[in-house]
């Protein structure tokens, strides 16, 4: 009884704080502001990743980056931070005009579809050298 | 005979520490936190003390099936408390050490990593499947050496509420004695950072002087940007993911392994691969310092 009790006060104090936490605002609505950033942030999720070619969403929400070796980086925000992931197929990727949506073949990891203006097609189109798919 | 845990009676102060730096991340750095990290990390310590509970009646029947082979009956003196907390800690420096080199311990451990952000909130984001990572193991010495269940049981609660205040970016650095002896916020944001330099470093619980002892110290750097998380950030709040995504992971690794190679995907570090087209730890901080120009310490 007496733990019943502890963890049902214990959900009422997460949920106070988490409610807290919100209210204060806290967390920020984090975008990729340029290439420099991009590229921080790709050397940081990667040691070793040089990126030599770069394609920033128009929102600042993600961001495309190739290396020397023809490695693929995609850098998508999670959270107040970024998440990055080496894109290995193109099976999930799909174009639509201005539109590029990736997915990593990771569920939790979950698609994300980036604006990325005129440089779109160009994109799509050097990703089939990952190979495992048609579509994109 | 003390036979309550400590760490229930920590709880409301957590929860008060948590808010008060929540008021200060507001005013000085808002993106300390996070609604979704925070609410993850926070699920995940109920789910662990759920989980502790479950797994108490083991761990407690282990303890004491063990007690009567204890080498000598060391008794209820004060010096044997002091002792007892210095050595429950010592083990406590093993385990962690191990649970960051061996994946089927990291597996549980990395619920403690895997948030992206470093504040009182981190601290509460604690591992579902500690029991079944074999954790306890490293405390059994202590048993059998003479020490009372219960006395190592409050040691190790009172190690635990210690570890809670220096995950935050709050303070920066405490007394130099103190930092020299005592594990500190900044020793702390060393271990929970992914920057190569920092990667496997500072396991200590409570004494820090473990880590310089044998070898595993880090200081932190000036100038240097700490990220941190995991080398690979999950990149999702899914409560069940972030519990169970490790070990996942080896089922998978292992069902896809050739024979030779299952167990490796085990009891090797986090990162390892039969074919070596994974990193490690090691393998990250050999290739920075070979960018840097430097030689990997033998």
């Amino acid at each position: 009884m007496g733990q019943l009790f502890q963890i049902g006060g214990s959900v009422i104090a997460i949920l106070a704080l988490a409610f807290a936490c919100a209210r204060l605002g806290l967390g920020k609505d984090v975008r990729i502001a340029s290439e420099a950033e991009a590229m921080r942030l790709a050397r940081e999720a990667l040691c070793g990743f040089e990126p030599v070619d770069l394609v920033l969403d128009r929102a600042g929400i993600g961001a495309l980056l190739r290396d020397a070796q023809g490695r693929v980086m995609l850098l998508r925000r999670h959270g107040a931070h970024f998440a990055a992931r080496l894109l290995d197929n193109h099976a999930d990727a799909r174009l639509d005009r201005n539109f590029l949506t990736l997915g990593t073949g990771e569920a939790r990891f979950g698609q994300i579809t980036l604006d990325l203006g005129e440089k779109a097609q160009s994109w799509a189109s050097s990703l089939r050298h990952l190979g495992g798919g048609a579509s994109a | 005979m003390p036979d309550f845990n400590p760490v229930d009676y920590a709880v409301p102060g957590f929860v008060l520490l948590v808010l008060l730096e929540m008021l200060w991340a507001r005013a000085r750095a808002p993106d300390t936190y996070e609604p979704g990290d925070t609410l993850t990390s926070l699920a995940m310590g109920l789910g662990s003390t759920v989980a502790g509970v479950l797994s108490a009646g083991l761990i407690t029947a282990m303890f004491y099936g063990l007690y009567p082979f204890r080498v000598v009956t060391i008794g209820w003196q004060w010096w044997a408390w002091t002792l007892c907390f210095v050595l429950d800690d010592l083990a406590y420096y093993w385990f962690h050490r191990c649970a960051h080199r061996v994946r089927w311990i990291w597996a549980s451990h990395v619920n403690h990593h895997s948030s992206q952000h470093y504040n009182l909130s981190t601290a509460l984001r604690q591992t579902w499947t500690g029991t079944i990572a074999l954790g306890f193991i490293f405390r059994l010495p202590l048993v059998l050496i003479g020490f009372h269940p219960v006395m190592i049981f409050f040691c190790g609660g009172i190690n635990l509420i210690y570890q809670f205040w220096f995950h935050t970016e709050a303070i920066k650095k405490m007394p130099r004695w103190f930092e020299a002896v005592m594990n500190t916020p900044s020793h702390h944001r060393v271990h929970h950072a992914t920057n190569p330099v920092y990667l496997d470093r500072n396991y200590a619980g409570v004494f820090i002087v473990w880590d310089r002892m044998f070898g595993t110290f880090q200081g932190e750097l000036d100038g240097t940007r700490i990220h941190y998380g995991i080398v690979k950030q999950l990149g999702s709040f899914n409560l069940l993911w972030v519990a169970f995504h490790e070990w996942t992971g080896i089922a998978r690794d292992v069902w896809h392994a050739p024979w030779g190679a299952k167990l490796g995907y085990i009891w090797r570090p986090p990162g390892w691969s039969h074919d070596a087209s994974r990193d490690t730890s090691d393998t990250i901080r050999e290739r920075w310092l070979a960018l840097r120009g430097e030689a990997p310490a033998e």
